[in-house]
């Protein structure tokens, strides 16, 4: 029983956009992204380690927020391609993986596979389940503040793992792979959006919540996420 | 207990056979179940590409909504059955129930002289066995 990965998915429903990808113990890694095919602080650990230096150098000049990652060693704002040197009081140590082999899959390919599956997966059990209730009977509301609700995908199971969606209401997509004896990671992903998610990262006013440009990747967020799935029972 | 309904996709991901059992579900058109058949033999090849761990990985085998479950079947030779059950069905009594299902398509449908391979099923005879075995 272990935890493989957990990715984050922005609330747009048409444009694969994945905010934030933490892995644990995942034996079978995907190739770095492609320069372009992933926003920046997403991941520290599956960038393309090419043209690194020269735009930590630039960059280094070039952005204003560079200058929050300087003294205290902290950086509560957006993770840059950069802070991956310095060294974190926050972070543990990565995990060092063991015979970590490739899947062949860069990792921006890999990030549209998972939207994809996790996407169709959705409709389909909305068509197939045909619910679609009203939650908030008040009737004197109008219309567009009525919530709507209906079924929504779990989970899906493989002989190797299993694939875990927790959907927030403004449309953020939780998606965690674990261990496939597991029964249900649905509490628990809550409990990430609940807890870390809202503290680090929605109240966080240095992080701009639908960027184009960056993930949400910062170290608090990293280390308490990562801290609280390293707490879980299953996590072996 | 419940099981809702039954689909059989051939291995190019068109939907040969499609059954309701019992109510609980949405009522959908041939056309639409046809579309989610499709989508669903291609979800279940790209599931099998993303397994974070080396080795064999088979496709996706249950796929769970809140108050249902797909229960994927993949026979050797692509052929898949995909039972819509409720979610507290226990999962052994599933498999058992596909293994029965797949003996009565091989012995009603694919030693049916009459039947072309791959083609949608018409055939009383597997449309009996389905009803004992699932009733």
């Amino acid at each position: 029983m272990t935890i493989y990965s957990l990715y984050i998915f922005d609330r747009r429903i048409r444009h694969c956009i994945c905010v934030y990808y933490h892995d644990w113990h995942r034996t079978r890694r995907p190739k770095s992204a492609v320069e372009g095919g992933i926003l920046p602080a997403v991941s520290t650990a599956v960038f393309a380690p090419a043209a690194d230096a020269n735009s930590s150098a630039l960059s280094g000049y070039a952005s204003p927020r560079n200058t929050l990652s300087s003294a205290s060693g902290i950086v509560v704002a957006v993770n840059e391609m950069n802070s991956q040197s310095t060294a974190s009081p926050l972070l543990q140590a990565p995990p060092s993986p063991i015979a970590v082999s490739s899947t062949g899959l860069a990792f921006d390919e890999e990030v549209k596979l998972v939207y994809g599956v996790v996407l169709s997966l959705r409709n389909m059990i909305k068509k197939l389940s045909g619910r679609y209730e009203i939650v908030d009977l008040s009737e004197n509301l109008p219309e567009r503040y009525k919530i709507y609700r209906d079924e929504q995908f779990v989970n899906y199971r493989t002989s190797a793992y299993k694939l875990h969606l927790f959907e927030t209401l403004s449309g953020y997509k939780f998606v965690m792979l674990s261990d496939p004896g597991i029964e249900s990671m649905r509490l628990v992903l809550r409990q990430i959006y609940v807890g870390p998610f809202l503290e680090y990262v929605v109240r966080n006013p240095l992080i701009s919540m639908d960027s184009k440009e960056h993930g949400i990747d910062n170290e608090y967020f990293r280390t308490s996420v990562d801290r609280m799935v390293r707490g879980l029972s299953f996590y072996l | 207990m419940a099981i809702f309904g039954l689909w059989v996709i051939n291995k190019a991901g068109g939907l040969v056979y499609q059954r309701t059992f019992a109510d609980g579900l949405a009522q959908l058109t041939s056309n639409e179940y046809l579309i989610l058949a499709g989508t669903l033999h291609g979800i279940h090849a790209i599931t099998s590409r993303l397994s974070p761990i080396p080795g064999q990985c088979s496709g996706a085998q249950v796929i769970e909504g809140e108050t249902f479950k797909l229960n994927v079947l993949l026979t050797l030779t692509g052929t898949k059955f995909v039972l819509l059950t409720s979610p507290a069905e226990p999962t052994a009594a599933i498999d058992t129930l596909l293994q029965k299902i797949y003996t009565a398509y091989s012995e009603k449908v694919m030693q049916n002289p009459f039947h072309t391979p791959e083609m949608p099923i018409r055939s009383e005879a597997f449309d009996m066995s389905l009803t004992a075995l699932v009733h």
